[in-house]
C-alpha cells in the first residue's frame, strides 16, 4: 500500500514538473552550473570505479574462458560485458551514489528549513527552480561520463591482460575492436541518458518528500539511492532486450 | 595529505574501539540481533531485485557469445560463475551500502546531532560499543547472507532469461550448472562479502558517528558513506579476485 501511495505521489510530481517546464524553460546558466558540478565532482570517483570494473572483468573473463580453452575470448568478453552492460550500469550507480544522494539531501535540507516554502511564497515554482537544472544537467553529462567509463574500463582490462596475466595485448585489442561497434557505444550512451533521467527525477522526488528533522534528511537520501539503483538495473535489462535481444 | 592521514588514523582508532567493544562484551547482543534483523529485512528486496535482472542480462549477452561457437550448454556455468564470483558480491554489497550502510549512518548521524550520543557518554556507557559496534557487526554478518541469496536470485534470473525467454533446454541448464560450479567459488564469494561487509560497517558507523553540522551534516554523512564504502570495497574486490582467481589462468 505504501508503495502504491508513493508511486501515485511520484506520478503527481512528474505531472507538476512537466507543467512547470512547459510554462517556462529553465535558465541555461543554471543547467551548465549543475552539469559542471555533477560531471566534474563525480569524475574522480567514477574513474576509480571504472578502473576496478575493468580489472575484474579481465581477471574473471580470463579465468572463465581458460577452462574452456579460449584465451583470446577475453577481449570479446570484456568488450561485450564492459561496453554494453557493466560500464553504463556502474557509471549510473556511482552517479546515483554521489550526485543523486547529494541532490536528495540538499533538497531535503531545503524542505525542512522551509526554504522551499519560501520559494513558493516568492511565486517561484520550486520544481522549475530546483529540479529542472539538475535533470537537464545530469542528462547532459551522463552519456559523456558513460563513454569515459567505457574507455577507462577497457584500458584497465588491457593493463591486467598484458601486465598481470602476461597475455598478448595485440590479440586483446584486435578482439575488442572486432566486437565493439559504433552502435554499442551509441546504445550505451542512450542507456546513460535514460539512467540520468531516473537518477535526477527520483532523487529530487525523495528530497521533496523528506519528513521532519535530521532523520527525515537521512531517510530521504537513503530511499533515493536504493530506489534509483533498483530502477537503473531493471531498466538496464529492458533496454538490453530492446537493443540486443 | 596530512588531513587524509589523520582521517585514516581516526578510522583505525574507531575500528579498534569497535573490536574492543566486541571483545570486552560491552556490545549488547540484543542490539546486534535487532540491527541484524532490521538490515536483512531492509536489504533483502533490493538485493534480490538487483541481482535477478543482472542474471538475465548475463544470460542474454553470454548466449550471443556461446551461439557463435555452438557451445550453448556452457551458458549456465558461465552465468553461475559470473554471478557467484563477481556480480552478486559486488551488486549485493553495493545495495547493502546504499540501503543498510546509509540508513545506519543516518541513524547514528541523527543521534549525534540530537546529542543522544553525548548523553550516552555522560551516563558512562561506551557509546561506540553501545551504538556503533552492533550496527557494524550486523553488516559484517548480513552482507554474506544477502550475497548468497543474491546468488540464488541471479542464477534464477539467468534461468528465466535462457530457458523461458530464449528457449534453451532446462535439463542442460541445470545439469551443466551442477557439473561445473564448484563449492570453492561460493566460499570465495562468502569470504569476499564478509570483507566488504566489514568495510561498509566500519565506514558507515564512522561517518554517522562523526556527523556534525545539523541536518545537512546527516545528509553528508550518508553521502560519504555510500561513496566511500563502494569505492573501498571495489578496490578490495580487485585484490581479493586476484588472490582467488588470478593465478590459475595459464
Amino acid at each position: 500500500m505504501r508503495f502504491l501511495e508513493s508511486a501515485g505521489r511520484f506520478a503527481y510530481f512528474l505531472v507538476d514538473f512537466g507543467r512547470a517546464m512547459a510554462r517556462r524553460p529553465p535558465s541555461l546558466g543554471a543547467i551548465l552550473e549543475e552539469a559542471f558540478r555533477i560531471g566534474v565532482r563525480s569524475l574522480p570517483v567514477l574513474l576509480v570505479i571504472a578502473v576496478f570494473v575493468g580489472t575484474n572483468l579481465a581477471l574473471q573473463g580470463a579465468n572463465a574462458f581458460a577452462q574452456l580453452g579460449g584465451q583470446n575470448l577475453v577481449g570479446t568478453f570484456v568488450a561485450m560485458a564492459g561496453v554494453r552492460e557493466m560500464a553504463p550500469v556502474i557509471a549510473a550507480a556511482m552517479i546515483a551514489a554521489k550526485a543523486g544522494t547529494e541532490m536528495a539531501s540538499q533538497i531535503a535540507v531545503m524542505r525542512i528549513r522551509e526554504q522551499i516554502d519560501a520559494l513558493e511564497v516568492m511565486a517561484v515554482n520550486p520544481l522549475w527552480y530546483l529540479v529542472a537544472p539538475r535533470l537537464l544537467g545530469i542528462v547532459l553529462v551522463l552519456p559523456a561520463l558513460t563513454i569515459l567509463a567505457i574507455f577507462v574500463t577497457l584500458l584497465a582490462s588491457w593493463a591486467v591482460v598484458v601486465l598481470q596475466l602476461g597475455q598478448s595485448g595485440a590479440v586483446f585489442l584486435a578482439e575488442a575492436r572486432a566486437t565493439v561497434t559504433g552502435a554499442d557505444l551509441a546504445f550505451s550512451m542512450v542507456k546513460g541518458l535514460a539512467f540520468g533521467v531516473i537518477i535526477a527525477l527520483v532523487s529530487c522526488f525523495f528530497g521533496f518528500q523528506a519528513g521532519r528533522g535530521p532523520e527525515g534528511v537521512g531517510r530521504a537520501t537513503n530511499a533515493a539511492v536504493v530506489t534509483v539503483s533498483v530502477a537503473v538495473v531493471c531498466l538496464n535489462y529492458l533496454l538490453s532486450v530492446v537493443f540486443y535481444g | 595529505m596530512m588531513g587524509t592521514l589523520a582521517l585514516l588514523g581516526q578510522i583505525g582508532l574507531f575500528a579498534a574501539r569497535i573490536v574492543q567493544g566486541v571483545l570486552t562484551g560491552r556490545m549488547p547482543l540484543s542490539a546486534l540481533a535487532f540491527h541484524l534483523h532490521t538490515v536483512v529485512i531492509r536489504c533483502l528486496a533490493p538485493v534480490l531485485a538487483v541481482v535477478f535482472p543482472f542474471g538475465m542480462v548475463m544470460a542474454l549477452q553470454g548466449l550471443q557469445i556461446f551461439r557463435m561457437y555452438g557451445a550453448e550448454r556452457l551458458l549456465s556455468p558461465f552465468v553461475a560463475a559470473a554471478i557467484i564470483r563477481e556480480l552478486s558480491p559486488v551488486m549485493a554489497s553495493t545495495l547493502v551500502a546504499a540501503q543498510g550502510g546509509s540508513s545506519f549512518a543516518a541513524e547514528l548521524g541523527a543521534m549525534r546531532i540530537k546529542e543522544e550520543i553525548d548523553a550516552t557518554d555522560v551516563m558512562a556507557v561506551d557509546s561506540v560499543a553501545y551504538h556503533a559496534a552492533p550496527r557494524a557487526i550486523a553488516l559484517v554478518i548480513a552482507c554474506p547472507l544477502l550475497n548468497v541469496l543474491g546468488c540464488v536470485s541471479g542464477i534464477l534470473g539467468g534461468y528465466v532469461s535462457a530457458v523461458w525467454i530464449q528457449g534453451e533446454p532446462a535439463g542442460t541448464f541445470w545439469a551443466a550448472l551442477w557439473d561445473m560450479t564448484t563449492p570453492g567459488d561460493l566460499w570465495a564469494s562468502v569470504l569476499k562479502t564478509t570483507v566488504f561487509g566489514a568495510i561498509i560497517g566500519l565506514l558507515s558507523c564512522f561517518f554517522g558517528y562523526h556527523a556534525r553540522g545539523g541536518a545537512a551534516g546527516v545528509g553528508k554523512a550518508v553521502n560519504d558513506t555510500v561513496v566511500w564504502s563502494i569505492l573501498v570495497f571495489i578496490a578490495a574486490n580487485y585484490l581479493l579476485t586476484s588472490a582467488f582467481f588470478g593465478g590459475g589462468t595459464s
